[in-house]
């Protein structure tokens, strides 16, 4: 019997040691090195197929100089795809549900994008504050509500990514405890709650690989807008 | 994958923890170009596993005593030990893994078969553009070949060209060489005869000449007399004859 429904989120520790270092290190054992050899076996040839597709995806519509991003936004986002997947295994720990974490990747990145953008061209980044085409007395109120919109993206990124995944475990949690419950009291039910339960861990797959993606396409859209 | 494992620690150069130590830490990691070639080859499939999760190196090893049915045993023996004992305890975590269980054995089982086809196809596809390269080459290569060889046995008829060449530029000379005499021979005969048509209206001319000459004199020398006689005369011939003719007629 759990006696907070979010323990389930305190960060793990064994005897001090934090766990959670192990967690985030559990996608960078699951996939193999590069080989030296020309054709591979179907793990690695699959995993160069999808990155070198996602890759190519997200930076068609991205000049060249922002190009350099490619093993960034790759990487990050093998990285969170892992993670998310397999925090929906059971005994596990998601370390994209500690708001921190996802803050600490979403704050430093965008405020690079903003930065490189601010930098390298400085009247078109800040152009970017106010759309074309806006009638002439809107345009002070307009250049306000952009600039919050721009420093709202941030936290925008970080709590989406914290509270999806926080949200789906935690109501795989609830359901599975009803499940539980109601297996010895009325086991009708609990088969309508299992079937529930199916459908939402199904859901949570597919929020969790699509989270994942949206996260980093925000990045590159932010990254094109100021490269 | 068990048996890989074993493998691999039978390679290791001397036995005992610290003597792997030592040759590990005096070789640096895959710097000389010895590590890259020739790399060894890798095994095609990977380890058989039964049940998708269980290697099956175990069902090998328990065979010998326990029989077919011995990991299942082992099996069913420690789940029935860990639920008895309460060391696993059945939570909503179970329900909980029992779905998510369920759905990626579905997910393997049905998208399975695809995935695997589709990875070896692009190992495929990577291997015949190899392939096909290779064979463009080879096939264009003994293209030349036979191109060459053609080449030779065109060599081997050039002398019969040269002669069928010789031939014609013979034919041609023999031919210029008629025309130009045939040529030669019609002049000549315009030339000759030009002079005899010459000629011809010369003795023409001549003989008109003469006979005007003549015409002219002899009408010049019959004199007005003359010419009386002769009208009378030939008047009285024609009387008489006029009057045999009636006396044969009558007669």
């Amino acid at each position: 019997m759990t006696l907070s429904l979010f323990n389930q989120f305190l960060s793990p520790s064994l005897m001090w040691t934090p766990l959670a270092a192990i967690a985030l290190a559990l996608p960078w054992a699951l996939f193999p090195r590069q080989t030296a050899r020309w054709v591979n076996n179907r793990l690695l040839s699959l995993q160069s197929w999808f990155l070198g597709q996602f890759t190519q995806q997200i930076f068609l519509p991205i000049n060249n100089p922002g190009h350099k991003w490619a093993l960034l936004l790759a990487s990050l986002m093998l990285f969170l795809i892992t993670l998310n997947t397999t925090g929906l295994l059971p005994y596990t720990f998601t370390p994209t549900t500690q708001l921190s974490m996802n803050m600490g990747f979403a704050i430093p990145l965008w405020l690079a994008t903003v930065i490189l953008g601010l930098w390298t061209q400085p009247t078109q980044a800040l152009g970017h504050l106010l759309p074309e085409g806006t009638p002439t007395p809107l345009i002070p109120v307009l250049i306000i509500i952009e600039t919050i919109s721009l420093f709202i993206r941030p936290i925008a990124l970080g709590v989406r990514l914290t509270a999806n995944l926080t949200a789906g475990h935690l109501l795989i949690q609830l359901i599975s405890s009803a499940t539980s419950v109601l297996l010895s009291i009325l086991p009708a039910v609990a088969t309508f709650t299992i079937t529930l339960l199916f459908l939402l861990t199904l859901l949570e797959v597919a929020v969790a690989m699509i989270q994942a993606y949206v996260f980093v396409l925000l990045l590159s859209l932010y990254l094109q807008e100021n490269v | 994958m068990l048996s890989r494992l074993v493998f691999l620690a039978g390679s290791l150069k001397s036995s005992g923890p610290i003597g792997a130590g030592l040759v590990q830490a005096s070789r640096s990691l895959q710097t000389s170009s010895q590590s890259l070639a020739p790399v060894p080859p890798l095994p095609e499939y990977g380890g058989k596993v039964r049940h998708g999760l269980i290697p099956e190196e175990l069902f090998q090893l328990l065979y010998p005593k326990t029989g077919v049915t011995g990991p299942y045993m082992l099996g069913t023996g420690l789940l029935v030990y860990l639920l008895s004992k309460e060391i696993y305890i059945i939570n909503h975590e179970t329900i909980a893994a029992i779905t998510i269980g369920t759905i990626i054995v579905y997910g393997v089982k049905k998208f399975g078969p695809s995935v695997a086809a589709f990875a070896d196809k692009l190992n495929e596809d990577k291997m015949a553009k190899a392939q096909e390269a290779k064979d463009v080459a080879m096939s264009s290569l003994t293209q030349a070949i036979e191109n060459e060889k053609k080449e030779q046995w065109r060599v081997e008829g050039r002398a019969m060209l040269f002669d069928a060449k010789r031939n014609n530029v013979a034919m041609l000379l023999e031919t210029n060489y008629r025309e130009r005499l045939h040529m030669v021979t019609n002049e000549v005969k315009r030339r000759l005869d030009y002079q005899i048509a010459l000629q011809h209206l010369n003795r023409r001319m001549q003989q008109e000449h003469m006979i005007n000459w003549v015409e002219k004199n002899v009408i010049g020398s019959i004199t007005p007399q003359q010419e009386k006689e002769s009208i009378a005369k030939c008047i009285a011939d024609l009387k008489v004859l006029a009057k045999t003719t009636q006396a044969k007629a009558a007669a």
